[in-house]
């Protein structure tokens, strides 16, 4: 009965109606439509509030049409309605009729990555004063190990994604008439406290950066590059809460691999 | 001793709010001014499939509040009714929940929204025959025994009746109770819901139902559904509960007596006020049958 009442949802098959007590066939059509439509609905809106820039920027009719597809061609495998969407952005970069908006699906995929690092486990970082004091402690900086957590991201973009998400949120620091979609960016994904964060970072910042992750230490983390400004970019990651652990040794798994 | 003591009394003035006074859905957007005002509220209730994360807002903000409120979690995703066996592991997902927050009352739905690996989002119906009843109860035994802890299932809210029931729902509900005890939460909207939908009358519904078991109660707002053939109910919680539920719920209240209540809100939410007054008029109505009940007693 399951699987007939779910193909009855997804399609206008009448042989499901045969299940229905009502007095004629429109009746029946009409109680069954409620149901058609709470699923499609209900789903609608959820991939809505997990992407909605992408909503956004394709606007209600176009989205509710893209999302209708969506959703049966790929229905939700789980009761945890947030993980839903997860190969929304590559079903975009297939959807014809998105073809004119070629940043679309890698936007979509920015937004799902986001959520995902906010209901991640999250990671101890050190504050303000206890970097102050490590860095106070030490003769040469340059020998230290900074480590960031482990969910940090970084990603080379050929479209500005991430200034495009900046001017669709409600703080007001950049408008989308200052966005050049067509710009490439570099950027930080990354996760302190309760929720994930988007930075537009340099191209050197994000060399420094990938260096931290691959545990190289300060001095051979600092890229070759003459816009790079080493006070500048580790005052951004006191800011960020990004530093998880500073010492003058790689982290002790890393020892061993090594 | 005396911190023991203390906790004693915490933990008895908590459960005493769950079980005196009438509780709100806990929403992201009330959080802030839970924290920072602590509203007279008896508890909240969460939908258990929005506090699974390992991390971010939500287990964070819920520890929290569970420090000063007690709360009820409330399932929607185990698909009780699926013909298909239960998610194992979305069960142990709801089982670590409630032994971590310590609800007062875990309660799911009388419906089914999974088939297999596909999650459909919606409660759908079940057929009130003999073998929905085995498979129904045979999965309750299962999240019973996995919680350790009875557990409540709620009335749906219907949009069609299915020609092959062979009983009616109280009668279908009834029978869970005895063969699992289980306990079961009554949802005043969906009686209205659900009889005006298959055009029975809820006042006979309530009358046939069995009071013994109803742990919990709750109230919400419907809307009509636009189709201009035939008119139906949809149970939307998005609106203040109406006046022929709050009818419908006193007449509950007489026959049942007391019974813990929520005011039940997922769309179109209100300030958190609003709904604070929707539970204070629930605390009116059922002290004003508490005191009935003793004039009675005492006459």
């Amino acid at each position: 009965m399951n699987s007939h009442f779910k193909s009855a949802l997804f399609s206008q098959d009448a042989s499901f109606y045969n299940e229905i007590k009502a007095d004629s066939l429109a009746e029946k059509e009409t109680r069954l439509n409620i149901y058609r439509n709470n699923v499609f609905v209900s789903l609608i809106e959820a991939l809505s509030d997990i992407f909605p820039v992408t909503h956004s920027i394709v606007g209600d009719d176009f989205f509710r049409a893209m999302a209708r597809t969506y959703i049966v061609e790929h229905p939700p495998s789980s009761p945890i309605l947030r993980e839903y969407g997860q190969s929304f952005a590559d079903f975009i970069r297939g959807f014809e009729a998105a073809n004119s908006l070629p940043f679309l699906a890698d936007l979509a995929a920015l937004e799902r990555n986001l959520l995902t690092l906010t209901h991640e486990r999250e990671q101890d970082t050190l504050t303000r004063e206890e970097v102050a004091t490590v860095f106070a402690k030490v003769e040469d900086p340059s020998t230290l190990y900074i480590n960031l957590p482990s969910s940090t991201q970084l990603f080379a973009s050929p479209f500005a994604i991430g200034s495009l998400y900046h001017a669709h949120q409600s703080d007001g620091k950049l408008r989308l008439d200052e966005v050049d979609i067509y710009e490439s960016e570099y950027l930080l994904i990354c996760k302190s406290f309760l929720y994930a964060q988007l930075h537009v970072i340099r191209f050197s910042e994000a060399c420094f950066l990938k260096n931290l992750l691959q545990h190289k230490s300060l001095e051979e983390a600092i890229p070759d590059e003459a816009d790079f400004d080493l006070g500048n970019m580790l005052a951004k990651l006191i800011e960020w809460q990004l530093i998880s652990r500073i010492s003058n040794q790689p982290p002790a798994i890393y020892q061993q691999e090594k | 001793m005396s911190c023991l003591a203390n906790k004693a009394e915490d933990a008895l003035s908590a459960s005493s709010g769950f079980l005196t006074s009438t509780g709100i859905s806990l929403k992201p957007v009330y959080y802030q001014t839970i924290l920072t005002d602590f509203p007279e509220i008896g508890f909240f209730e969460i939908h258990a499939e929005n506090y699974l994360s390992k991390g971010g807002p939500a287990p964070y903000f819920l520890a929290k509040i569970r420090e000063h409120y007690p709360i009820t979690v409330h399932g929607v995703g185990l698909s009780i009714g699926s013909e298909s066996p239960l998610d194992v592991e979305h069960l142990e997902r709801v089982a670590t929940l409630v032994e971590t927050f310590q609800p007062e009352m875990f309660s799911e739905h009388l419906a089914w929204s999974s088939h297999y690996s596909h999650y459909l989002n919606d409660l759908l119906p079940v057929p009130y025959d003999q073998t929905t009843l085995d498979r129904v109860c045979q999965h309750i035994d299962q999240i019973q025994e996995r919680l350790q802890r009875p557990m409540l299932l709620e009335n749906p809210s219907a949009y069609f009746e299915f020609a092959r029931s062979e009983m009616s729902e109280v009668e279908f509900l009834s029978a869970i109770t005895k063969r699992t005890g289980c306990g079961l939460l009554l949802d005043v909207n969906n009686v209205e819901v659900s009889c005006f939908n298959r055009r029975g009358d809820p006042y006979e519904y309530l009358n046939a139902f069995p009071m013994d078991a109803v742990g919990q109660i709750h109230l919400a707002g419907h809307t009509m559904d636009a189709n201009q053939n035939l008119p139906l109910k949809i149970d939307s919680h998005d609106d203040t509960v109406c006046q022929d539920v709050w009818a419908l719920y006193q007449h509950t209240l007489r026959l049942a007596g007391d019974i813990p209540t929520l005011i039940e809100r997922d769309g179109k939410l209100p300030t958190i006020n609003e709904l604070m007054k929707e539970a204070q008029f629930a605390d009116e109505l059922r002290q004003a049958v508490i005191q009935e009940r003793h004039h009675e007693l005492t006459l």
